[in-house]
């Protein structure tokens, strides 16, 4: 609440600095935000149909308005073990096209300012700079920003080829 | 004007418009090999086609592009500022022409020589320009490119060429267009560009996606809907307004493929004469329907392909005359649809390819090394031709020869799923085979289980299905080292488990501990058993393209929604041979042998050949559901009357040869059923081997030469034909009405 306060009131002040706005997704234990620009939809509960000899970051497929849509798992990716239960389903877009990440649940729709933007530290391990864009300092937290374009599975296969 | 060039112009100013894109970004990659290719593609095509309209003007412009276009591909010159230009007044010049030929069905009479000269120049490196300004022409002709041009002196045009400043020449094409243009290109453009509406592909799939989709909905509402009687109406609107959408835009997509090889006459024509060849077109399967889209994509490759069959491929009269052969070559052009793809063959009976010529120009030209050519097999070899700038013509013609044209072939084929094949061999033709897939279209598939998930297998590769009870799997299923076999009508057949192909490095269930469901699949001439552990029903299946990360994984065409709503994924059945290696040379030499005995008997009637009790009789193989083998325990008797308790169904079993009673007290006795359909009921016919399929002849009765019944020719002896007329019904009453609803319409 006090986030979307703060927010409104930057909004007043300085039109020019657009703030943005991201959706966490859980996995585990850990946080992290999407771009709302690049989510064409929630899906929650998927059921995907796993692939067989898919790369390992595959989640499988999933039926999605009359398309076959390939997942991403980002327990998968991240080298977490497989999840238990229904995961949620964000359907993404980016410059290739459009693919599902699977997370263990969609938070909420936080606002912060591009002033609280740091980018990645160097200490990190190189996999996941390449798909971390990025964090947010929140007022308790960090938030760890998810590039969609990185998750791209045609991206990833590619990285991977490398 | 003529539905030819109308259809040239529109295609000739799309290209036009890539290339100058293209130019424009060339500008500032000069280096991009791909853009070059674009733009060498576009002039390539435009000069082709002009060929045999018969624009001479536009086909010498275009073919003096082609050259400089030639020079940069092979990286012999760099695409500086001045190429760049004169490409640019290349592409005004040609666009000119088209409109003057849209204006009034002929290219005018203008005059192109300074253009032409200017493009020549560009062909000389600037050093040596610098060095002899002029006589820039003469070192045009002795400049070190040359041997890789031949043909150079072959345009008239070029004898002519001023050496006047390009400038002043390249406005000189634009004149007489001009002149005249305004009053014209009005009315011109609404002729060739408002009659024809072009629907991005893109579009047309989203929509075959959504009835797709609309289609899975219908399919759920009816079931959800079944139980209250006040839907039942609605959702019976609801089912035939979608299967009359689904049907009307699959029609609106779907043309024959005669729309394309109709245009094939008129090239063979013009092109046999000017390359002094004698040639005699067949076609066939012009009926054969493909996507609009697809028929699109296919047209350029077509094209591509049987001017390298006249160019490349037939041989003069002399030479196939002093070589045994008729004077007049044969260029046969097929259509057909195999299961899920269209396959179109452009086969030649000329030269053929010499494969020793392939492997020298690969290792000539780095593309493989040495070592890699001689393990490499004939076959494999062949496919190099379609590696781009690849030509085994000894010289560079007008019609083909630059190694092109086999790389837009692959190029356009692949671009739309589909594979293109090369066979040849030296002094016996050539057949180039493309594949073409259903991608767009509505599929019959088997849906069958493993892994415990379902998968789809196209109905058109399946030839037949096999069961083998866990209990008879470790007789039945024969091992060869590690390689799995069965054994098919006394053949050998290899097996493919699906699971261990999708899942290797883990184990799996053993073939006794389960059920086991031989799939027998024919995927390019390769045969082979899939091994399944479960059937579900047969599918009309939507075929959904897959993202391009998972096609790479190679085993899977395509994904679907089945009715029940799961994700299955689409087998191919061709790289599930090739992963598992299964060959095809074997199974090849024998179609081939098969394909000249039988040509004249295409229509000829298969048959199961079996044997009862040490008889041969032919049932044929169309009425043929499926083969049981079972323990005779399993018989039993109404009265006198044998009968099987066929999954909850009763079947009458006929035992005119007395297979039953021969085992008869053999309690271990194995015997084989062959459950076959006869008008609307099914019935089994007791058989103690069953032997082969094979195509049956037709016999006449001496003297009357009227055909007999009920007696076929099969491997040249006469065979009887099993009447399953008279087999005599069961007692009419309960039993009757449920032969019909054993729905096994498997193979």
């Amino acid at each position: 609440m006090s986030t979307a306060t703060t927010a409104l009131r930057g909004k007043e002040k300085a039109p020019a600095a657009a703030l943005v706005e991201m959706c966490t997704v859980r996995l585990g234990s850990s946080i992290f935000g999407v771009p709302i620009t690049h989510i064409l939809e929630i899906v929650g509960a998927a059921r995907p149909q796993p692939v067989p000899l898919a790369p390992i970051f595959v989640g499988g497929l999933v039926h999605y308005r009359g398309d076959v849509l390939t997942t991403v798992s980002l327990r998968q990716l991240l080298g977490l073990p497989p999840g238990e239960g229904r995961q949620d389903l964000l359907v993404l877009e980016s410059a290739d096209g459009i693919f599902g990440l699977l997370v263990d649940a969609v938070g909420e729709v936080l606002t912060a300012s591009p002033a609280d933007h740091e980018p990645n530290p160097s200490i990190l391990d190189e996999r996941r700079r390449a798909l971390f864009a990025g964090a947010y300092k929140l007022k308790d937290s960090l938030l760890v920003m998810l590039d969609p374009e990185q998750l791209d599975p045609m991206r990833l296969s590619a990285a991977r080829a490398a | 004007m003529d539905e030819l060039t109308r259809e040239f112009l529109i295609e000739s100013q799309e290209g036009l418009d890539r290339m100058e894109r293209c130019l424009t970004d060339l500008e500032e990659r000069p280096q991009d090999a791909g853009l070059i290719g674009e733009i060498f593609r576009s002039v390539h095509t435009i000069k082709g086609t002009t060929g045999f309209l018969g624009f001479k003007r536009l086909e010498t412009l275009a073919h003096a592009g082609e050259n400089l276009l030639g020079q940069l591909r092979e990286g012999k010159l760099t695409a500086n500022r001045p190429i760049i230009t004169g490409l640019l007044h290349l592409l005004d010049g040609l666009r000119s022409i088209l409109k003057t030929i849209e204006a009034d069905s002929n290219e005018g009479e203008g005059e192109d020589t300074g253009l032409i000269g200017r493009l020549e120049e560009l062909q000389v490196p600037a050093q040596a320009r610098a060095k002899h300004p002029a006589h820039a022409r003469a070192g045009a002709t002795s400049a070190p490119v040359l041997p890789a041009e031949p043909e150079r002196a072959q345009p008239a045009a070029l004898e002519s060429v001023p050496e006047e400043p390009a400038q002043a020449a390249t406005p000189a094409p634009m004149a007489p267009v001009e002149a005249e243009g305004d009053q014209v290109r009005p009315r011109a453009q609404g002729t060739a560009a408002e009659s024809t509406l072009r629907v991005d592909v893109t579009l047309l799939n989203r929509m075959m996606n959504l009835v797709g989709e609309l289609v899975l909905t219908r399919n759920q509402v009816l079931q959800a809907t079944s139980a209250d009687p006040r839907m039942t109406l609605l959702s019976r609107r609801l089912d035939m307004v979608t299967a009359d959408l689904r049907e009307s835009v699959m029609k609106a997509r779907m043309q024959p493929v005669s729309n394309i090889f109709s245009k094939m006459p008129r090239i063979v024509r013009d092109l046999s004469q000017s390359l002094g060849r004698r040639v005699r077109l067949q076609v066939e399967g012009q009926d054969t329907e493909l996507d609009k889209s697809l028929l699109e994509a296919i047209k350029d490759p077509l094209t591509h392909a049987v001017r390298n069959s006249l160019d490349h491929g037939i041989e003069p009269p002399d030479v196939r005359e002093s070589a045994g052969k008729d004077p007049e070559g044969t260029l046969k052009l097929r259509a057909a649809q195999e299961g899920s793809h269209v396959i179109i063959e452009v086969y030649d009976d000329g030269a053929g390819i010499c494969v020793e010529k392939i492997r020298k120009k690969a290792v000539e030209r780095g593309l493989i090394t040495a070592q890699r050519a001689a393990r490499q097999s004939e076959r494999e070899l062949l496919q190099l031709i379609f590696v781009p700038g690849f030509s085994t013509a000894a010289a560079v013609t007008n019609v083909s020869g630059r190694g092109v044209g086999m790389d837009v072939v692959r190029t356009n084929v692949e671009k739309i799923g589909g594979k293109v094949e090369i066979d040849s061999r030296a002094g016996k033709g050539t057949t180039l085979r493309m594949r073409i897939p259903l991608t767009l279209a509505i599929i019959p598939a088997l849906i069958v289980r493993s892994l415990n998930q379902s998968f789809a297998l196209p109905q058109g590769a399946l030839s037949e299905l096999v069961h083998i009870p866990p209990e008879q799997a470790a007789a039945a299923i024969e091992w060869i080292e590690n390689a799995p076999l069965y054994r098919l009508r006394g053949k050998l057949l290899p097996l493919v488990f699906l699971d261990r192909l999708l899942m290797p490095g883990v184990e799996h269930k053993m073939a006794a501990e389960r059920d086991n469901f031989i799939a027998v699949l024919d995927a390019d001439g390769r045969r082979f058993g899939l091994v399944v552990d479960g059937l579900a029903d047969p599918e009309e299946i939507v075929v959904k393209p897959l993202s391009a990360v998972l096609k790479t994984i190679g085993l899977f065409s395509g994904a679907t929604v089945l009715g029940n709503a799961e994700l299955a994924l689409i087998l191919d059945p061709g790289s599930i041979a090739l992963k598992a290696g299964v060959s095809m040379r074997e199974e090849d030499a024998v179609r081939a042998n098969e394909g000249e005995t039988d040509a004249g008997a295409v229509a000829a009637l298969e048959y199961l050949l079996v044997e009862a009790a040490g008889r041969q009789a032919a049932v044929p193989l169309a009425d043929v559901l499926r083969i049981e083998q079972l323990p005779l325990s399993r018989i039993e008797y109404i009265g006198y009357r044998p009968v099987l308790n066929f999954e909850g169904q009763l079947l009458p079993v006929e035992d005119s040869g007395g297979v039953l009673a021969a085992v008869e007290g053999n309690p271990q006795a194995q015997i084989i059923v062959v459950v076959c359909r006869e008008a609307n009921r099914h019935v089994g016919i007791a058989v103690s081997h069953v032997l082969d399929v094979a195509a049956g002849g037709d016999l006449f009765e001496a003297g009357t030469a009227q055909r007999t019944g009920g007696v076929t020719l099969l491997k040249n002896r006469v065979t009887n034909v099993v009447d399953l007329g008279v087999v005599a019904p069961l007692p009419a009453g309960e039993a009757q009405p449920a032969w019909s609803e054993i729905g096994e319409t498997v193979a």
